[in-house]
Order: C-alpha cells, then sequence, then structure tokens
C-alpha cells in the first residue's frame, strides 16, 4: 500500500521506492530527485522515515544520512530578518 | 554498505570514461553515445549532486560579454529549444527573459556602455527607464532607475538537467555507475590506459575529466597540472510563494562582481533572483575564493539577505527555509577549458564552465563530441578553449 513520506512535498513511498530501483541510492540523490526533504521543514519530519526505506529497499543498515547535512538557518526566518543580522533580532 | 557497494563493479571496459556527472559530464556522456560510442560515466557522489544542484538555474545571454563568451552562450541557449524534445522529457526550460536591475548612475554609465556593445553583437537586449523597469518586474524598490531587458534570457531546472540528459543517455547504453571514485589514471608509454576507480579498474583508452571544480585533483593523478580554482557562491532558498518573479532578476552589481576584478563589493555580493516551478524563491548570491570550504559565516549571510531586501523589498516578509553553497570552476577568464592533453594521449579535460555552466552545458557535450569525432558544428571554438591559452598570456 502505498504512502505519504514527505508531507511538504507530498513524496509517496512509491516514488522513493522508483528512484531507489533507477539507482539513486543516497539520501541526497534520492532528495534531488523526488525533492523529498526539500520542502518548509527541510526533511526534519521525514528523515528519519525515508532512512528507513532506503534500508529496507537496498536491504542495508539504516544509513546515518551524512548525505543531508544540516543547513542554516535551522529555522524558517524571515529574510527581512537575516538582513538586520539574524533571528535573535525578532 | 549499499547494494552498488556489495556487488562492486566487475574489472571492466569501456571505449571511453567520462568522470564526473554534472550538467557537463552528462551532457558530453549523452552526445558522444548519440554518435555511437560506447561510454562509461562514473560519479563519487550522484547524478548532479554537487555544483550542478547548489545553483542558479539561469541562462543568461545579456550578462556575458560580447565576443567568445557570447557567441559560446547563444549558441548553448538555441540548442534548447529543442533539448526537451531530444531528451525526451521536460527540464522546466522556459523562454520567460531576463532583468538586470540598475540603482546608482555608475552603474547606469557601466550598463549603457554593456548594452551598447551586446547590441553591436547582435543581442536583443534593450534598456528599460524606471517604469518600464517596474512594469517588467513588479517587485523591484522604487528607487531602482532603470533596468536592461532581454527577452533571449531563459531558465531550466538544473536537477532536471543533469538528470534528464543521465536517464537520456543510459536509454542510449551509457553505463551510469554512481558511489564511484577515480582515485587514478593508469598509463603506458604517454597514453591513457585505464581509470583506478574506488570499485575496480576499468580499462579505456579514452577518459574525459568532466568533475568541475574538482577538475584539479583528477588533473594531479594524471600528471597533467592544471589549474581550476574553486569560486564559492551562495544562495538562499525561500519556502514556497506566488510567482513573483518574471524570468530571472539579476542587478548591475552582480553584472559588476561577474565583469570587473577591481572593484568588488565585499563577499562578491549582487542580486540573483529566480523561481523554481515549485515556487521556491532561489536568493543569491556571492563570489568568494575560500578554498572548498562550506562553512559560510553568518556575515555572508546576512550581507545577501540585506542586498536582495534593498534591491526588492517584496521579499523582506518571505521566509527562508535554507541555503545552498556551491562552488564555481573558475579558469580566470570565464571560459571552460576543452581540451586534448598533449603530454598524456587520451586525456581530455573538459571543465571550468564557473558561473554559466547550466547555460553551457547542452553545448559543451557538442563540444567534446567534436574534439573527439573531428569536424562538427562547434569545432570552430574548439581552438579558443584550449589549456595552454593561460600559458601563452603568462608569456605575454
Ligand atoms: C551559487 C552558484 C550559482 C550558479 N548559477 C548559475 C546560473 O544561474 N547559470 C549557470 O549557467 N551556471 C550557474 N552556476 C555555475 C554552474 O552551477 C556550474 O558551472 C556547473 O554546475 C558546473 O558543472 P560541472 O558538471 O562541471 O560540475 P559539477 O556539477 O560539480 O560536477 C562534477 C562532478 O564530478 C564528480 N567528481 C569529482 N571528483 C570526482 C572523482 N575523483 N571521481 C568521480 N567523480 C568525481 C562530483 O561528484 C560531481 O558530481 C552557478 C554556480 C554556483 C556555485
Amino acid at each position: 500500500m502505498d504512502c505519504v513520506i514527505c508531507r511538504c512535498e507530498e513524496v509517496l513511498l512509491s516514488d522513493i521506492v522508483r528512484a531507489i530501483e533507477d539507482g539513486y541510492t543516497s539520501h541526497r540523490e534520492i532528495k534531488l530527485k523526488t525533492r523529498a526533504g526539500m520542502g518548509i521543514c527541510q526533511g526534519r519530519t521525514c528523515r528519519l522515515l525515508l532512512d528507513q526505506v532506503i534500508a529496507s529497499v537496498s536491504q542495508g543498515p539504516v544509513p546515518k544520512t551524512i548525505g543531508i547535512a544540516p543547513n542554516v538557518p535551522i529555522r524558517p526566518i524571515m529574510l527581512g530578518d537575516l538582513a538586520k543580522g539574524g533571528g535573535k533580532a525578532k | 554498505m549499499s547494494m552498488y557497494m556489495k556487488a562492486g563493479i566487475r574489472m571492466t571496459s569501456a571505449e571511453i570514461v567520462v568522470i564526473g556527472a554534472g550538467v557537463i559530464g552528462t551532457s558530453i556522456a549523452f552526445r558522444l553515445a548519440e554518435s555511437g560510442r560506447q561510454v562509461m560515466m562514473i560519479d563519487r557522489n550522484g547524478i548532479g549532486a554537487a555544483t550542478s544542484s547548489a545553483c542558479d538555474k539561469a541562462i543568461f545571454l545579456q550578462s556575458k560579454r560580447p565576443g567568445l563568451h557570447m557567441d559560446l552562450a547563444r549558441e548553448s541557449r538555441n540548442m534548447y529549444n529543442t533539448l526537451e524534445e531530444e531528451l525526451g522529457q521536460s527540464v522546466e526550460f522556459k523562454g520567460a527573459g531576463g532583468t538586470v536591475a540598475i540603482h546608482t548612475e555608475q552603474q547606469m554609465l557601466f550598463m549603457k556602455k554593456f548594452v551598447h556593445d551586446q547590441t553591436q553583437a547582435g543581442i536583443n537586449v534593450s534598456l528599460l527607464n524606471q517604469k518600464e523597469a517596474k512594469e517588467q518586474q513588479p517587485i523591484l524598490a522604487d528607487d531602482i532607475i532603470g533596468a536592461s531587458y532581454s527577452p533571449d534570457d531563459a531558465e531550466v531546472n538544473p536537477l532536471k538537467l543533469s538528470q534528464g540528459f543521465a536517464t537520456a543517455a543510459k536509454r542510449l547504453g551509457v553505463e551510469i555507475m554512481t558511489h564511484t571514485e577515480a582515485i587514478g589514471i593508469e598509463k603506458s608509454n604517454g597514453k591513457v590506459t585505464g581509470v583506478k576507480t574506488s570499485k575496480g579498474v576499468i580499462s579505456t583508452e579514452t577518459v574525459i575529466n568532466a568533475c568541475g571544480p574538482f577538475a584539479s585533483s583528477i588533473a594531479r593523478f594524471s600528471g597533467v597540472p592544471m589549474n581550476i580554482k574553486p569560486r564559492r557562491g551562495v544562495i538562499l532558498i525561500s519556502e514556497k510563494v506566488d510567482p513573483i518573479v518574471n524570468g530571472s532578476l539579476l542587478d548591475a552589481q552582480y553584472i559588476a562582481a561577474k565583469h570587473l576584478s577591481g572593484q568588488q563589493p565585499e563577499y562578491g555580493i549582487g542580486l540573483s533572483l529566480g523561481q523554481t516551478d515549485s515556487g521556491n524563491l532561489l536568493i543569491g548570491g556571492s563570489r568568494e575564493f575560500v578554498g572548498f570550504n562550506k562553512h559560510v559565516h553568518s556575515d555572508v549571510l546576512h550581507a545577501i539577505a540585506y542586498h536582495a531586501c534593498k534591491v526588492v523589498p517584496a521579499l523582506t516578509n518571505i521566509r527562508i527555509i535554507r541555503s545552498m553553497v556551491g562552488f564555481r570552476p573558475f579558469t580566470g577568464d570565464g571560459l571552460p577549458i576543452i581540451d586534448r592533453s598533449e603530454q598524456l594521449r587520451g586525456y581530455i579535460l573538459a571543465a571550468g564552465h564557473e558561473g554559466d555552466g547550466i547555460a553551457l552545458s547542452p553545448i559543451t557535450g557538442c563540444l567534446v563530441r567534436d574534439l573527439l569525432n573531428g569536424g562538427g558544428p562547434t569545432s570552430r571554438f574548439l581552438p579558443h578553449l584550449t589549456s595552454d591559452r593561460f600559458k601563452e598570456k603568462t608569456l605575454l
């Protein structure tokens, strides 16, 4: 049965399985191919699920998600606030 | 260990090995396969996973200097007209035009000359007054004094571009091995005999270094030195918003940062703004020589944000969800090196597209095909893209 893995970008389990079968094996490649983890939460919700899907399809251990580096800003921030010198100013 | 690691690769051979699967390597693999060559393409990461997924999406003509640079860009831009049909899939190509915003009288002087030279060179570009500029890009600040506009500027989704070339190449028989790092070039009697990879040796007589900003490390194995430096760029990515940008938007400070080596703004800041089909804004950017340092000091982020809000105040209340760091492959004159080595037969370099690799991706596949096969429609460019052009310069 199909289900949603990445809610922000509405990426289905079947999209991810298809990408893995097409040779996109790492977290980063799957993100670039399917947009899973590219949305507003930046993978905070789906990262662990995605790791488990990769592990189960490739029948390997759960990857350590080295592919998706945590990125600044850690949380969404208004451009105007960033211009002022960051979230602290809020 | 992934399933690919477990399987390893057989000791194998190919007529041509392309190292690097960014927008450049994938375009090369596709054109070579199309011309009947047997090609293997390897990448230490994934398809388009390095510079080609940490960049803007603009195919700008009006930012190019008239001459060779412009001619290459124009020819490549025209190839985009039929590319989706050739690849059998969308790369989100749009000929939506491009605007360069001008905010100071000094920039106006520079841009007047720039636009004049481009018009002379046959580029369809015009200078807009303040009212026309605001009509073209309503989000521009009220104190903008004008803009230049070209309907021929275009945009593409770079992720789809390398994936599209790779999928089409695969269909033509190209074997693609990701997570496979080149760790040496095997040679004998001044000729390439193979590529040593993290998963075994591929024997071949022809190897193409399409490693973009990382090309110098392959050059080191090959014993053929060259100097491509990484020029770091940072882009801020916003949440999804309704379409607010018409085509691509730059500001004159960006053009200045790109072309004037003397008076660089701090961190090489200049505005670049584009919007993806999904609605995210790409807000750039910077140009710095800091090696391959991915750690971006927050001052750079503040500077990009500050400048963007100044030129486009409408961005002030838009939320940024992440930043992107990429390394432009810098050769020194803004043009790539597409050349075979004199010292090592069978070793070909195709890298160094700096900030124009997306724009020049289509033509680069054809350039390398024509270099290997001889003749062909793009061969007239090749004498200008050799690596010894830099030697001549230092001799003079
Ligand atoms: C911030 C920024 C904005 C930009 N904006 C634009 C724009 O709007 N328009 C435009 O035209 N261009 C733009 N560019 C430039 C463009 O992104 C680059 O010129 C282009 O992506 C370079 O492509 P490439 O294939 O040569 O390099 P890459 O995409 O870096 O590909 C090289 C590949 O080689 C692989 N590799 C490296 N070493 C090895 C090894 N030892 N073994 C195996 N594989 C290896 C890497 O994993 C990588 O996938 C921008 C660049 C930046 C940084």
